[in-house]
């Protein structure tokens, strides 16, 4: 799965810790989040597009 | 929220159940080779010995239970998916190579001599590498 999550951030003038803060989970679960080496479960999903104000599916993309 | 005090304050716990869990196993060590000298030297009863190795056991239960606490309150999500991968190439990996032990030295093909020990060590040391190998493929 990809996601569009470095993006956003940066365009918030963020770092992976201040989102993590905001998300409640750890820097290192930002981090690989925004590598695609992790795809968060349905409840930080949400979140994550409660905190940008988007929908799930415009910043996770399902990958090949 | 999760603050990087919290973070730091889950980190710490990390830290405090390891260690608790490396004195825990390490009674459970202590305690096997007490039951066995006294056995071997008839220091104690039978009665007494079987209270020494329940006894050595408890820090165990209790590591057991902090580690649940941990990983239902306190860690997030992803480190909590490391530790249950870990947990699970542990037993995955684990049982099929105790079978394996039992069946080959049942038939009388010649393998290493096992101690309790090695077999409470095993599944820990299963255990680290299953989360290390877990963790590895996050980064």
């Amino acid at each position: 799965m990809t996601n569009t999550l470095p993006d956003l951030r940066t365009a918030r003038g963020w770092s992976q810790g201040d989102l993590a803060e905001a998300l409640d989970v750890s820097r290192q679960t930002v981090n690989a989040l925004e590598r695609g080496k992790y795809d968060p479960s349905l409840p930080l999903a949400f979140r994550i597009a409660k905190l940008f104000k988007l929908r799930i599916e415009d910043i996770f993309h399902p990958g090949d | 929220m999760k603050t990087h005090a919290s973070e730091r304050e889950a980190a710490s716990s990390g830290a405090t159940l390891y260690g608790l869990y490396v004195l825990a196993i390490a009674s459970a060590l202590v305690g096997n080779l007490l039951v066995r000298l006294a056995e071997e030297a008839g220091w104690l009863g039978s009665s007494s010995r079987i209270a020494l190795a329940v006894v050595a056991v408890i820090p165990l239960i209790v590591a057991a239970v902090m580690f649940w606490r941990l990983l239902r309150g306190e860690l997030d999500e992803m480190v909590q998916r490391i530790v249950l991968e870990g947990m699970a190439f542990a037993l995955t990996v684990y049982l099929p190579l105790a079978a394996l032990y039992v069946n080959l030295r049942t038939a009388g093909a010649w393998v290493p001599r096992l101690d309790p020990p090695d077999l409470l060590m095993a599944p820990a040391l299963l255990m680290a590498g299953g989360i290390l190998l877990a963790w590895r493929r996050r980064q």
